[in-house]
């Protein structure tokens, strides 16, 4: 029994990272640019396949395939901040909408690219930790794990030490109040773009040799991230973070003791029951609705 | 009177084109034609909802419970058809009156959010519970409509015309009904509740009712297009109610745009015309989601108000009198 | 017999701030009834207790006896307290006779039912005319298909309090009707609610053009920092020491 425990939180720890990193780039680009991003989930499956291309298929070393993932699907939030969500700022339905047509753009070029079957990566080590008979830790997941805590890590130092963070957590709050301290709302939502999108990218990546990469992985990936933004707080990040923990840890335990269907519907009545009790998250303040 | 007369040619016109259009169309667009009728009373119950204001992910799992519910009543109780598609359709009423009470405590993006979970829920239930939804698999062999025929006319409701002039019927009616709705006063409620719910409340109006109505009443005709669905292609499984199907949705109401009645209609027409029939006959099988996507985006950005501003500018409003 | 509309001991906290403290007055049936007070008294907040926009954090407010603090917008509604809103709030995108129509709300009562069968003729026929009394009463009928969110700043005001005035109260609560408009139209204004006033409606006023309450108002609270400050007709307010006070150097800000 400890062992299953033991065991299950390893893997809810793991969950809990790179579902972390999806929502709190959910969270940042909710936050600047006032959009709920539905693409979010295909900007994730963006990055699994900028590994399945450059490492699988092109041998280049994994973590050079991760760094390339979050570069490349940062980028792809350059590009929809510049097509979609600037020139909709006005209409935040608009944007939500375009992102929807952005996500089955990037589906159908994932499907026409590498077809609909799914990926097998080769693992990027074998290696075991094993801290007793059943209760063992892939070094591939370790990787994911440390790997969220650095850029969690980076990012909280980022938004709180630098200039630049500063002027997102500031715009965050109130767009028009920061322009008028001289901040450009332009360059903090591409800093917001990049940075969210390579996050959810990053996370892509670093999974991409542990799960199956396939064009619609995202569907999942984007229902846990909502789960956890709204739970967390809508504009909180570190809530973000912490209601990653809280989910990935009860997800885990009725996936094991039950079954994966009955966790999803947990999850799901979990934030249903926030949005009714205290719609603004367990950690949220402010009410951006 | 002229007017009165002209308006009885022009549809008697429109149902004339109407009854002859599925002979002009292959087998397989009559099988696109049939989906498409029923997806216009999807639309149309959709843009009932948003009426008040609020933009609901779970209709098309609303829907989903009328197929469901229709289903099982003539497989498990034996019900006759047609019964059982009003029963599967007053069953998705009252199952959104039961998530009214937890879904109005929230507005807005929370809402959107909430409908979301909600209808994930059910769905996830239908995927958990084989007995009796089935499971992943669904339900399959579900009973057809039984034939029927009128004097010299044969329906045989396996055919697609048939089931069209059948289904075109009924849906015609809900969209008589709805449009009588939404210009009687209670459409005029719906409105105001949505552009000043403060202002409606201080006149008396209760507000959480009016958006309760227009839920259950939309969800109401939501599942009797579900039960028109599931009566044809004789089999449903949770994944046809997915949230992928929603997207669907949600774009033909805003490419057509929600400001009248027509608008989402124009976009159901449009973009299944367009999806189904000129992107297949071209070859883009693959590349159809991709299009698709391109012109969802391209009508956000270049025709935010739909394609009912188009229609808008040619015919100037005319506003309600008594 | 019980006061008709009694204010009793009225609070209301937002966090740390009070904005209302324990405020009570009276209101006669049948008066035009001013409530005055700096910017920032506490004026809207007492209107949005009064019309159960807010619940109170402490007090009651009674309608002929009955407490109505705490019940729903709609509920405070139906007891026959109709309020105005400070800033032209309208149905922006719907015609003035629409807007006029949705203050017959309660009067006509729409269903679903009758409304698709076609029973509800008479209803439609009755919220018809009594909307287009309202724009009359209001001089607003020349107007009655522009979209409400056109028309110029006092004509907005007016459908405002047309929209109550559909409404058939027995109190209305307006807060600031006059802002917007030019001193002939307030003028006229004026006029209408002494007219409204004879035909049994009770009127409790927010307003900053000291001119139009001191000529119009039967009776004139004073508040400051959500307390009360004085109370009486125009005459007494209008030299009352403290009333000046708290206008020329008590305000928290000036407008
Ligand atoms: N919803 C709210 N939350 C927090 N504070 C509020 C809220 N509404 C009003 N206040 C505060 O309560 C105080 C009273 O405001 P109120 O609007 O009632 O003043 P007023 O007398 O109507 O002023 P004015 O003449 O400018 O309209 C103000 O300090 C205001 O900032
Ligand atoms: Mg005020």
């Amino acid at each position: 029994m400890f062992d299953l425990l033991a065991q299950t939180g390893l893997n809810a720890l793991y969950a809990a990272s790179y579902i972390s990193l999806v929502a709190v780039g959910l969270v940042l680009i909710f936050g600047v640019m006032g959009v709920v991003n539905f693409a979010h989930g295909e900007l994730f499956m963006a990055g699994a396949y900028v590994v399945v291309a450059l490492y699988a298929g092109g041998g280049a070393p994994f973590l050079l395939a991760v760094a390339a993932g979050l570069g490349f699907v940062g980028l792809l939030g350059l590009l929809m901040e510049f097509a979609l969500f600037r020139p909709l700022r006005d209409n935040p339905l608009g944007g939500l909408v375009a992102s929807i047509g952005f996500l089955m753009i990037l589906q159908a070029t994932a499907v026409m690219g590498f077809g609909v079957r799914m990926e097998h990566i080769p693992p990027v080590t074998q290696e075991v930790i094993a801290f007793s008979e059943k209760v063992r830790l892939p070094m591939s997941r370790l990787y994911v794990i440390v790997a969220a805590v650095v850029l969690l890590g980076a990012l909280w130092y980022f938004l709180k030490r630098t200039r630049f963070g500063w002027a997102l957590r500031a715009s965050a709050q109130d767009a028009e109040a920061a322009a008028l301290q001289g901040i450009s709302i332009g360059q903090t939502a591409r800093i917001a773009m990049f940075i969210g999108a390579g996050l959810a990218g990053v996370a892509g990546a670093l999974t991409a040799p542990l799960v199956s990469v396939n064009p619609h992985m995202g569907h999942s990936v984007i229902v846990t991230a909502f789960i956890v933004i709204i739970v967390g707080g809508v504009g909180s990040l570190e809530g973000a973070v912490v209601a990653s923990v809280a989910y990935a840890f009860v997800h885990t335990l009725v996936t094991t003791f039950w079954d994966g269907v009955i966790a999803d519907i947990v999850g799901l009545s979990l934030m249903l029951v926030v949005l009714i009790v205290k719609p603004t998250g367990l950690f949220g303040t402010a009410d951006r609705a | 009177m002229p007017r009165t007369v002209l308006l009885v040619i022009l549809w008697a016109a429109v149902a004339a084109v109407l009854v002859a259009l599925p002979h002009a169309l292959s087998f397989s667009q009559q099988e696109i034609l049939v989906f498409m009728t029923i997806n216009l009373l999807v639309v149309a119950s959709y843009r009932l909802l948003t009426l008040t204001g609020e933009w609901s992910l779970g209709h098309v799992v609303i829907v989903g419970v009328g197929a469901y519910a229709s289903a099982l009543y003539t497989k498990e109780l034996g019900i006759p058809v047609p019964v059982s598609m009003l029963l599967g359709a007053c069953t998705s009423a009252l199952i959104a009156m039961g998530l009214s009470y937890p879904l109005f405590r929230m507005k807005g993006f929370y809402f959107l959010i909430g409908s979301f979970a909600a209808g994930e829920i059910i769905r996830l239930l239908w995927k958990r519970f084989r007995e009796p939804f089935g499971g992943p698999k669904g339900i399959k062999g579900i009973d057809p409509m039984p034939d029927f025929s009128i004097g010299i006319w044969d329906f045989d409701f396996f055919e697609p015309v048939s089931y069209y002039y059948f289904a075109g019927a009924v849906v015609a009616l809900c969209l008589w009904l709805l449009w009588r709705i939404e210009r009687s006063p209670v459409g005029l409620t719906f409105h105001a509740v949505h552009w000043q719910d403060k202002l409606a409340q201080s006149a008396g109006v209760n507000v959480r009712a009016y958006r309760t109505l227009a839920f259950v009443v939309a969800s109401g005709f939501a599942g009797l297009a579900g039960a028109l669905g599931a009566h044809y292609i004789g089999t449903i499984n949770p994944n046809g109610f997915d949230v992928e199907t929603m997207v669907f949705v949600l774009t033909w109401t805003i490419v057509g745009g929600t400001a009248t009645f027509y608008g989402p209609l124009m976009g159901c027409i449009a973009l299944t015309v367009l999806n189904e029939i000129v992107l297949r006959e071209m070859g883009f099988e693959q590349m159809r989601p991709l299009i698709y996507g391109a012109v969802l985006i391209l009508s956000i950005l270049f025709l935010p108000k739909g394609l009912e501003s188009l229609v808008q500018k040619l015919v100037k409003p005319r506003r309600v009198e008594p | 017999m019980n006061p008709f509309l009694e204010i009793d001991r009225l609070t209301m906290r937002f966090g740390g701030l009070t904005a209302v403290d324990g405020l009570s007055f009276t209101v006669e049936h049948g008066a035009i009834h001013g409530l005055i007070g700096p910017n920032g008294a506490g004026k809207t907040t007492t209107f949005n207790a009064i019309s159960g926009f807010y619940r109170p954090s402490g007090g009651e407010v009674r309608l002929r006896g009955e407490v109505i603090s705490g019940l729903s917008m709609h509920e405070v509604a139906r007891r026959g307290v109709i309020r105005t809103f400070q800033h032209s709030t309208l149905f922006a995108e719907m015609t003035v006779l629409e807007n006029a129509l949705m203050g017959t709300h309660m009067a006509f009562r729409p269903n679903v039912f009758a409304a698709i069968v076609g029973w509800d003729r008479e209803d439609r026929r009755g919220a018809y005319a009594r909307a287009v009394e309202a724009l009359e009463f209001f001089g607003l009928e020349g107007l009655r298909g522009e979209r409400a969110g056109d028309l110029a700043h006092g004509h907005q005001r007016a459908l405002g309090m047309a929209i109550a005035y559909a409404a058939h109260p027995d109190v209305v609560l307006l807060d600031e009707p006059f802002t917007g408009m030019n001193p002939e139209e307030t003028t006229r204004m004026m006029e209408l609610m002494r007219k409204l006033r004879d035909s049994g409606v009770t009127i409790l006023i927010v307003e900053h053009d000291m001119h139009a309450i001191m000529g119009l108002c039967d009776r004139i609270t004073c508040m400051s920092f959500g307390k009360l400050l004085a109370e009486g007709g125009p005459a007494e307010i209008r030299s009352h020491p403290d009333v000046i006070e708290a206008y020329l150097g008590g305000a928290r800000h000036v407008s």
